[in-house]
């Protein structure tokens, strides 16, 4: 009975945990202001206090999760099931006064709107976290010795979350490459040399670093200093890990003479 | 280093992606061509009006009866003051005027502080290259502004045709209904799934914060880093990411003019507005680009009313 009580520990756990990274990554990522005003519970604080109270609600659960992990002291475990019963009570007031807001529970991934598979959700957390209460090991061990009844519980927890299908749908379906952000000019650029074609031209540079950078579309383009007054292009596609190179070099006089606007009436 | 010339950057990567660098300028055969000229009255006449342009120059162009003008309201060509700043609409090979807008501006930002009773004054922030401006609305003004910006409030967006007067600016109209939201939680673009779309349809505007007579637009989707903007790549217009010296197809779907346009400045500000343009139908939402006052003109549109609905892609 005692592993019984114990064993959705380890789900409690993961979920904290990746409840707390999703957070943070929000946070992170999520600079651009207005984007957290959408999620979860922060729209139910002012403005400049989303984030501020993302990042606790993030602490919270990584100590939970912790304390879940490492000890059987009631704190954790009541705090646990407290933090649950909480979020359901939040979510409810959240389907209520913001109908249009996600729940956040997992960051940036929980932006669409709460229903009723989140709530239940929550509601079987809560009771979870209450079988815990009573389980007298701490979840380290059950992690240890898995058993069926934590992957029913895993089972069930999967049915229940509507970001799975969200994460389904953005691999499936995702936005064209000239609309997405793109990876670091820096990880760009090495990648261009880490390529057949960097390598087929670098002798051709009279530099080591690009003199300008740009991004148009899918593509990066560095411009590099050339022997014999010349420049080296090089543009890479944003998009896979070993991404398609092409590379020109073009004549400083030649670009001389780019056409220029003239007045219809001249 | 060489020489980071954003033109430049046009024939580099056409050299690099094996296309044609496109040429900037307006579209060959869409009709009578239009010609903006820009600066400041020397003389003005019912049938000649004298102007020295920003590269000092003196152009004469001759006023028809049906030329009109506008001053903070409509007037006719010959009641402008000498030493006006003025934006003139050229037809016939650009000797004819057709309309002048003299000292008119557009006041785009987030408002940071409403002080007065009477003529409010307005303090805005219009973006991180184009610092902070401070605007008068006066009380004449104010209602029919209102009707339109109900929100006179810290964090919420400002736009309005004004004029300059004694070395300040005067908002009269509303360029735009507010957008309900406050500037920092801009909506999101509609979800796009793969596939590239070759045109975006939206509203284009102008702005007045390009050098006299220059021809560009600012263009809201750059990456940060790439344009110096840190409030750049927000829209709600689903734009593909462009880069400065990027060439643009407008199309004024309300005049059937198209050209080429560059784009030389950051247009995080026009990013922040998710409004339509009525103009000619109901565009979908979303500012594509800010236009310099001159391009806006040559493309048909009419500075008073601010927008055309517009169709944009790569030039």
């Amino acid at each position: 009975m005692t592993l019984v009580l114990a064993s959705q520990q380890p789900a409690l756990i993961v979920l904290l945990v990746l409840g707390t990274v999703a957070k943070m990554i929000t946070v992170r990522s999520g600079g651009e202001p207005g984007a957290l005003s959408r999620l979860g519970p922060a729209v139910l604080v002012p403005g400049r206090m989303q984030a501020p109270a993302l990042v606790v609600c993030a602490a919270g659960e990584l100590v939970l999760a912790c304390g879940l992990l490492l000890t059987t002291h009631p704190l954790f475990r009541w705090g646990t099931v407290t933090f649950f019963t909480l979020s359901t009570y939040v979510l409810l007031e959240l389907r209520r006064r913001r109908p249009d807001a996600g729940c956040g529970c997992f960051g940036e991934v929980s932006a669409a709107p709460v229903g009723l598979r989140s709530v239940a959700r929550t509601v079987t957390l809560s009771g979870m976290a209450l079988m815990t209460v009573w389980g007298e090991t701490p979840g380290w061990t059950v992690f240890a010795r898995p058993s069926w009844h934590t992957l029913a519980g895993v089972a069930v927890l999967v049915a229940l979350s509507p970001e799975l299908e969200e994460m389904v749908d953005r691999l499936r379906y995702r936005a064209p490459c000239e609309r997405r952000r793109a990876p670091a000019e820096s990880v760009t650029l090495s990648r261009l040399r880490s390529s057949g074609t960097w390598r087929a031209h670098q002798a051709e540079l009279a530099a080591a670093e690009p003199y300008d950078s740009w991004r148009e579309l899918c593509w990066r383009f560095f411009a590099f200093d050339g022997q014999g007054d010349r420049d080296v292009v090089f543009a890479v596609y944003l998009s896979g890990r070993r991404p398609v190179v092409r590379a020109a070099v073009v004549d400083r006089q030649d670009s001389g003479s780019m056409p220029e606007y003239t007045p219809v009436s001249a | 280093m060489g020489y980071p010339s954003v033109d430049r950057r046009r024939l580099l990567a056409a050299a690099a992606l094996g296309r044609e660098a496109g040429v900037p300028g307006p579209a060959p055969g869409d009709g009578d061509p239009v010609r903006a000229v820009t600066g400041e009255i020397r003389d003005v006449s019912p049938h000649l009006v004298v102007v020295e342009t920003p590269d000092g120059r003196e152009e004469r162009l001759f006023i028809t009866p049906s030329a009109t003008a506008w001053n903070g309201g409509d007037t006719t060509p010959a009641d402008l003051p000498v030493g006006a700043r003025v934006v003139i609409r050229a037809l016939h090979e650009g000797k004819v005027v057709d309309r002048i807008w003299a000292g008119i501006t557009r006041i785009t930002g987030t408002i940071l502080s409403v002080e007065g009773r009477a003529d409010l004054s307005v303090e805005l922030a219009c973006g991180p290259h184009r610092g902070r401006r401070t605007i008068t609305v006066p009380h004449r003004a104010a209602g029919r502004l209102q009707v339109r910006h109900p929100r006179l409030e810290p964090g919420y967006l400002l736009d309005a045709i004004g004029v300059r007067r004694d070395g300040g600016c005067l908002a009269l109209l509303p360029a735009t209904s507010q957008p309900p939201y406050p500037a920092r939680a801009v909506p999101p673009a509609p979800a796009a799934y793969a596939g590239t779309q070759q045109r975006v349809s939206g509203t284009v505007t102008w702005s007045d914060a390009f050098d006299e007579g220059e021809w560009g637009l600012a263009y809201p989707m750059m990456e940060r880093s790439d344009a110096g903007c840190p409030e750049a790549e927000v829209s709600c217009a689903g734009l593909p990411y462009l880069a400065m010296g990027s060439l643009v197809q407008v199309h004024n779907q309300c005049a059937g003019r198209s050209a080429n346009v560059p784009i030389v400045a950051c247009g995080c500000v026009a990013g922040r507005f998710c409004d339509r343009c009525v103009e000619c139908g109901t565009s979908p939402r979303g500012r594509l680009a800010e236009l310099s006052p001159s391009t806006f003109v040559e493309l048909g549109g009419e500075l008073v009313k601010g927008c055309f609905n517009a169709q944009i892609g790569l030039g």
